[in-house]
């Protein structure tokens, strides 16, 4: 990821806080709306299967690969951001 | 190997779980007892082996389903290991897991299952070394490589020769001390089939491998191995290792899955080849057999044979233990790198000369040199004397040398001449009296 996308710079930019799993970069309504159906209805419910996974990139791929079923562009954009925010604010 | 020589019950139970691990069975339970993994040790690991009667064929082709049965049974195992199974069992593979909650669950064990399979390739690729290569290691892995380097494989021939018969010997002394258990583990240790040589005598064994193996063996001149089996059986003392044994036996049994795909002519024309390296050591052994020291009786002539035969074979080996032999039978070693040439690391160190050239040139110079307190000598001489015309010079004022002028050529001389001569005289007087 060379450039990143808009709603990742405003995911990264202040504590999450109580934002909804689509403010997720790389997770758009569709996506939302499977990991809402799975109980992921917050962006720091998949935060914590982030952190619970040990933060490692292959096993958050696969999880969001099984979960709601993104593609490699989804997976990345969205682990991108979750990196990004945990090293700022965690 | 002590595989061989004890009863799968007297062994521990990490012992045991390494055994299965290593032979490709799916482990038990983590608290299931000892016996079940002694039952799995027999029914998997001793059966197998003891099992190894019939052809080459047939147990390669039943060594190949046996892994991919178990291959599939470890695959399924995930679901049914409880969560700390799980982590135990990722961490065997080399990957720390976090915690295993029923989220994180399903991804750790996709996880394990891609490892044992991607483990598993491995394995089947590897079908040749088996499961049990991993615990023998260095002087197979040279067998190996040199199987992989070249496929003709008429140079490994010598070697199976040889250590066939030599393994041979093995056996049989060590069936001496107990008869019985070791029948099985004998048997165990050779994953194809060869007869029990109990019941066969020397002559007939002898033959058995060449026909195995090359499918001809009938024109073969079998003389060196024919000694080599019967002195064997007689022979107890000597401090060969039995894992050594099984190495040489295991790169023997790769070796012929390689040359079975050859077809009859070109093995004749290895075995012919292949011989050569034998004879020089029989031969050998028959002029040491010559001299005075053994009785003219068949039997001891034989039984001392075999212990000058040893030797050779073991230096011979040492020698060449790291470089791979070639066909041509010459054997080349990697060149040293050029120290830290191109920005490459130093990988060895010249060993250092006692000086450098430069500083023994230097000494070279100083001997020439002459010593310094003479030097400083010297040039006080000189500073001295330099000093000394100095004064003589201030002193004197050219009147030494005018008066040389004069006395070159007097003949032409003027009134001024002479005028300018009493007035340096003059001076010279005036000077003198100062």
């Amino acid at each position: 990821m060379s450039s990143t996308s808009q709603k990742h710079k405003d995911f990264v930019a202040e504590p999450m806080g109580e934002k909804p799993v689509m403010a997720l970069a790389g997770i758009g309504e569709v996506l939302g709306k499977r990991l809402e159906d799975k109980g992921f209805d917050k962006a720091y419910v998949v935060l914590g299967q982030f952190l619970v996974l040990k933060k490692d990139e292959e096993l958050f791929r696969d999880w969001l690969k099984d979960t709601c079923s993104a593609n490699v562009k989804q997976q990345g954009d969205c682990y991108g951001c979750l990196k990004e925010w945990c090293d700022a604010f965690l | 190997m002590s595989l061989f020589v004890e009863d799968p019950a007297h062994f521990s139970k990490s012992r045991l779980k390494s055994d299965l691990v290593a032979h490709n069975v799916a482990l038990p339970h983590t608290k299931s007892r000892k016996e079940v993994y002694v039952d799995l040790h027999l029914k998997h690991i001793v059966q197998k082996n003891a099992g190894d009667f019939s052809s080459d064929d047939e147990d390669q082709e039943q060594d190949l389903a046996d892994k991919e049965e178990e291959e599939d049974a470890k695959i399924l195992d995930p679901n049914t290991l409880t969560d700390d199974d799980l982590k135990a069992a990722l961490l065997e593979h080399g990957v720390k897991a976090g915690p295993i909650v029923a989220s994180t669950r399903a991804l750790y064990e996709n996880k394990l299952r891609r490892l044992q399979q991607s483990e598993g390739q491995g394995h089947v690729n590897g079908v040749e070394k088996g499961s049990e290569a991993a615990k023998e290691e260095t002087a197979e892995q040279s067998n190996q490589a040199q199987q992989g380097s070249s496929k003709n494989g008429d140079f490994v021939y010598p070697q199976c020769f040889l250590l066939s018969s030599r393994l041979r010997v093995h056996a049989t002394r060590k069936r001496e001390p107990s008869p019985k258990r070791n029948l099985g583990n004998v048997i165990k240790s050779s994953e194809q089939s060869r007869p029990p040589r109990s019941q066969i005598p020397g002559g007939i064994t002898k033959a058995s491998p060449v026909d195995q193996r090359s499918g001809l063996g009938s024109g073969f001149p079998s003389g060196p191995q024919s000694v080599l089996s019967n002195g064997g059986s007689s022979i107890s003392s000597q401090p060969f290792s039995i894992t050594l044994m099984v190495e040489r036996r295991k790169s023997l049994s790769s070796s012929t899955d390689t040359e079975r795909d050859l077809n009859g002519s070109n093995v004749q024309e290895h075995w012919s080849r292949s011989n050569r390296p034998d004879k020089p050591i029989v031969d050998m052994c028959t002029v040491k057999n010559q001299s005075p020291y053994y009785t003219p009786k068949e039997s001891p002539y034989k039984q001392k044979m075999k212990p000058s035969q040893e030797p050779v074979k073991d230096t011979f080996k040492e020698m060449f233990s790291n470089m791979e032999s070639s066909p041509t039978g010459m054997c080349a070693t990697r060149r040293r790198p050029i120290k830290g040439a191109a920005g490459r690391p130093v990988q060895y160190a010249y060993p250092d000369t006692p000086t450098s050239p430069i500083t023994l040139q230097r000494r070279k110079v100083e001997r020439r040199l002459v010593p310094i307190h003479i030097q400083i000598l010297v040039f006080i001489i000189v500073a001295c004397l330099l000093y000394i015309i100095y004064v003589c010079v201030e002193d004197n004022s050219f009147s030494p040398f005018v008066a040389l002028l004069d006395s070159l050529d007097p003949g032409s001389e003027s009134e001024e001449g002479l005028m300018l001569q009493a007035e340096i005289q003059d001076t010279a007087v005036f000077s003198g009296q100062e």
